[in-house]
């Protein structure tokens, strides 16, 4: 039955993770989370790299660090708490910023008249939030 | 007189632009002498600014001019601001063209994409606006400004839920949903703080901490009842160490403390553990206790089965040991969680508030719930048997969690609560924001209570409650500004002149005009206020209201407005709404329009009442019939710059509106 949005990236998540075999619905919203953390980390090491190559567009850059930087460091925990202690609506609002994050740092390369380097980078992100995100509300 | 449309575009967007043209539409606006209603007392316009001291109203004498507002310049203002430092605030009739957004509705939180981007003025002209100290895209001017001024927050980190609110010993206390380590939720602990007027508040230690195994998780949310004799208890949710909610019962370590400052956990906790049947995180946020016909207490806790959401009943006599009851007070399907069941009595006669306890034909009851799944507060009307412990509504199609809500904007885990010094229920709500947590850590502070309410039943459609301000709120008013009698024609905006614009209570009346009310064929398209175009969108009878939080170009503006409709039958509809969509040019904030339609009765003039605190609007239609809460977070609306605006941007009627505008002064709190 497929209930989130994105049903491969879902079930790809969700298979990478070996606790996935033995996890209640808790758990394998968990799992998406983490991927969440763990592809922000990542995304904040590639705009490290663009950082070096792209210097024309640093300002941007410097700004999509930090929000990245707060969906890793703030909304991912406050999802992981609010799951662990069943009010996972909380969880669901840590990680709705995250898509809101990765818009803004999209939208905001076009503010200063710039193309986005990041667009399926950012995009990326925002399909696996929505996927932990809808597997949150199902715990609702 | 026309202006091209594209000039207006170009030269007002550089405000360096010559006086010539300034005195040019100066003159156009002065020479125009139509005049409607002259007043009966008319007194010379004040200059921009100045208000003379005490309550002497000002009074501004309509004018009508030709004047248009190009929708994607926005920039007309910009000569207001101009003219307006030099002499009177002229009152100017703007043709707003019907520019479809260049984004499409974004009802959900989830895509807030820019609506800042007009026709004619690209993206790349648009340079985000650096702060003093260059954080972008919020400084820490813009984010300072955001602290309200008389809604209650504590001093910083995060809050939600209201809990155990309660008027003891000459003191209201509320307690609160309180993380004490960061601007987001977490370990939650029980904050604490008194005033004497509910508007003034002193900031007390934390009541309970999380130091218990059955409330390691977190001290949730809880309600307190105070018995006969004066004393006190107070029943809560806890989540245990492992994370199984559970209530428990605490008290006041010495009841003759008006301050209540130190709590005692009964040694015997938890008193309630989830019942078989109920999952462990489903099973939280108990009520104020009222009396059954056999002299025991009766308390609901929420819960849902599958997706049904439910109501449970449990009877007690010492708060220590309950009986379950077999049936539920009330059940909805489809409805989800209840979090924070409400449960209260209204008088169907009388205007003062009711003890929790009491009962009779001369009264109705009311079961609220806060919905997990859509956070929203929901209520309805209805009959309570006290012997069966179930309770029926009115009218089913507007049952709990699908029928009325207290408010249409950002309300959620409200609680009421008798305070029996002046026999009236009160309520409190939770107002989260709507900005991103990364502001919110940048800030340091999370969340407001909306202004405190009363609640009754409104009398004259007996199928809804009226909630206001508590009159308390009125003690802030100072320096007000009279309009009376403004005439604003179809398309027309009119800019209020006041000392500022951040912290305002604004109470105003609305005619439409009834000749062209009749003369219109009516339709059966249909309005919504959260699917359809905002302010911006015009209909031949709204929408028109006041734009609040307004930059001088409208560059940044929330309108809070009602939109009237003519159906085919004849019969008319009011709505009333608030749209965020251009509340400000930041792209993470949400943006979404709130509202619903108000009940108008016969003979009623339309009315509105908006309390303004900064990033904070609480709007009020037909007298507390329909309510409506905004959070707005302005990148340049800020400070001095805040303005307030009338506008109509109906195609057909003029609209009459008569208003009264009070600074507030900030609270202590």
């Amino acid at each position: 039955m497929q209930v989130t949005p994105s049903y491969d990236l879902c079930l790809k998540t969700v298979l990478a993770d070996p606790k996935s075999k033995d996890a209640d619905l808790t758990g394998l919203a968990l799992i998406v989370v983490d991927a969440v953390k763990v592809k922000g980390i990542n995304t904040i090491n590639y705009i490290k790299g663009l950082e070096n190559s792209r210097p024309d567009l640093k300002t941007v850059l410097d700004y999509c660090a930090d929000v990245y930087n707060t969906s890793v460091t703030v909304d991912v925990p406050l999802a992981v708490t609010a799951l662990s202690e069943g009010n996972p609506k909380f969880g669901e609002d840590g990680i709705v910023d995250v898509t809101v994050e990765s818009q803004a740092c999209e939208s905001t390369f076009g503010q200063y008249g710039q193309r986005s380097p990041m667009t399926s980078v950012n995009q990326d992100m925002e399909d696996l939030a929505n996927v932990a995100r809808a597997m949150i509300r199902m715990l609702l | 007189m026309h202006m091209n449309l594209l000039d207006m575009n170009t030269f007002f967007f550089r405000s360096t632009f010559p006086l010539i043209l300034l005195t040019l539409f100066h003159n156009i606006m002065t020479s125009s002498s139509d005049l409607e209603n002259p007043l009966a007392a008319s007194y010379a316009p004040l200059p921009d600014g100045e208000l003379p001291a005490g309550n002497n109203p000002t009074i501004r004498r309509p004018r009508k001019a030709a004047l248009f507002l190009v929708v994607s310049a926005f920039l007309v203002l910009a000569l207001v601001a101009l003219i307006a430092g030099n002499g009177p605030v002229l009152r100017k009739e703007l043709n707003t063209e019907v520019a479809p957004p260049s984004t499409t509705s974004t009802p959900e939180k989830v895509t807030p994409l820019s609506r800042g981007v007009e026709k004619g003025v690209s993206e790349k002209s648009f340079r985000p606006l650096l702060g003093a100290d260059n954080s972008y895209p919020w400084s820490s001017n813009m984010l300072d400004w955001q602290r309200t001024a008389f809604h209650f927050q504590p001093k910083k980190n995060w809050m939600n839920d209201p809990n155990g609110p309660v008027f003891y010993k000459g003191w209201y206390h509320l307690f609160y949903q309180y993380h004490p380590d960061a601007p987001v939720w977490g370990k939650i602990v029980w904050g604490h703080a008194v005033s004497k007027d509910l508007i003034n508040w002193r900031h007390l230690p934390i009541a309970m901490e999380t130091d218990q195994w059955y409330d390691e998780q977190g001290v949730w949310t809880g309600s307190a009842t105070i018995l006969p004799d004066g004393q006190l208890v107070v029943l809560y949710t806890g989540s245990t160490n492992e994370s199984v909610q559970v209530q428990n019962l605490a008290y006041p370590a010495d009841p003759s403390d008006p301050l209540l400052i130190k709590w005692v956990k009964y040694p015997g906790n938890p008193v309630l553990v989830p019942p078989p049947g109920i999952d462990t995180k489903d099973f939280r946020d108990p009520t104020t206790a009222w009396k059954t016909p056999e002299g025991k207490w009766r308390i609901t806790i929420g819960s849902k089965i599958n997706k049904t959401g439910i109501s449970l009943v449990y009877d007690t006599e010492d708060f220590k040991t309950f009986e379950l009851l077999d049936g539920l007070l009330h059940a909805v399907p489809g409805t989800g969680m209840w979090e924070c069941v409400d449960f209260y009595p209204v008088s169907k006669q009388n205007e003062n508030g009711l003890d929790t306890s009491v009962d009779g034909p001369g009264v109705k009851h009311v079961v609220k719930a806060s919905m997990d799944d859509d956070r929203n507060d929901y209520y309805a009307i209805g009959t309570y048997d006290a012997h069966k412990g179930k309770w029926t509504p009115d009218n089913p199609t507007l049952d709990v969690g699908i029928g009325l809500r207290y408010d249409y904007g950002i309300y959620y885990a409200s609680k009421t609560f008798y305070d029996q010094s002046k026999q009236r229920r009160v309520l409190w709500s939770w107002i989260k924001e709507t900005d991103t947590e990364a502001s919110d850590i940048n800030k340091g502070w999370a969340s407001l209570m909306g202004v405190p309410r009363t609640i009754v039943l409104d009398k004259k459609t007996q199928s809804n409650i009226i909630q206001w301000p508590v009159e308390e709120i009125n003690r802030l008013r100072t320096n007000m500004t009279v309009f009376k009698n403004i005439v604003v024609e179809a398309g027309s905006i009119v800019p209020l002149s006041i000392p500022a614009a951040s912290q305002l209570d604004i109470v105003a009346e609305f005619e439409i005009d009834e000749k062209t009310v009749n003369r219109l064929n009516g339709d059966d398209v249909g309005y919504d206020c959260v699917k359809n175009g905002g302010a911006a969108e015009r209909g031949a009878l709204g929408p028109f209201g006041f734009s609040v939080l307004a930059t001088e170009g409208l560059k940044e503006h929330t309108p809070v407005y009602f939109y009237v409709a003519k159906g085919v039958d004849g019969n008319l509809q009011t709505f009333f709404c608030a749209d965020q969509a251009r509340s400000s040019t930041a792209n993470d904030v949400d943006k979404s329009i709130y509202g619903s339609i108000v009940p108008v009765l016969k003979g009623e003039k339309l009315s509105m009442r908006i309390l303004v605190d900064h990033s904070i609007v609480e709007s009020f239609a037909q007298e507390g019939r329909t309510c409506i809460t905004s959070r707005v977070y302005p990148t340049k609306t800020i400070n001095n710059n805040a303005r307030l605006f009338l506008f109509n941007n109906a195609t057909a009627t003029k609209v009459t509106a008569s208003i009264n505008v009070w600074q507030m002064n900030s609270a202590h709190i």
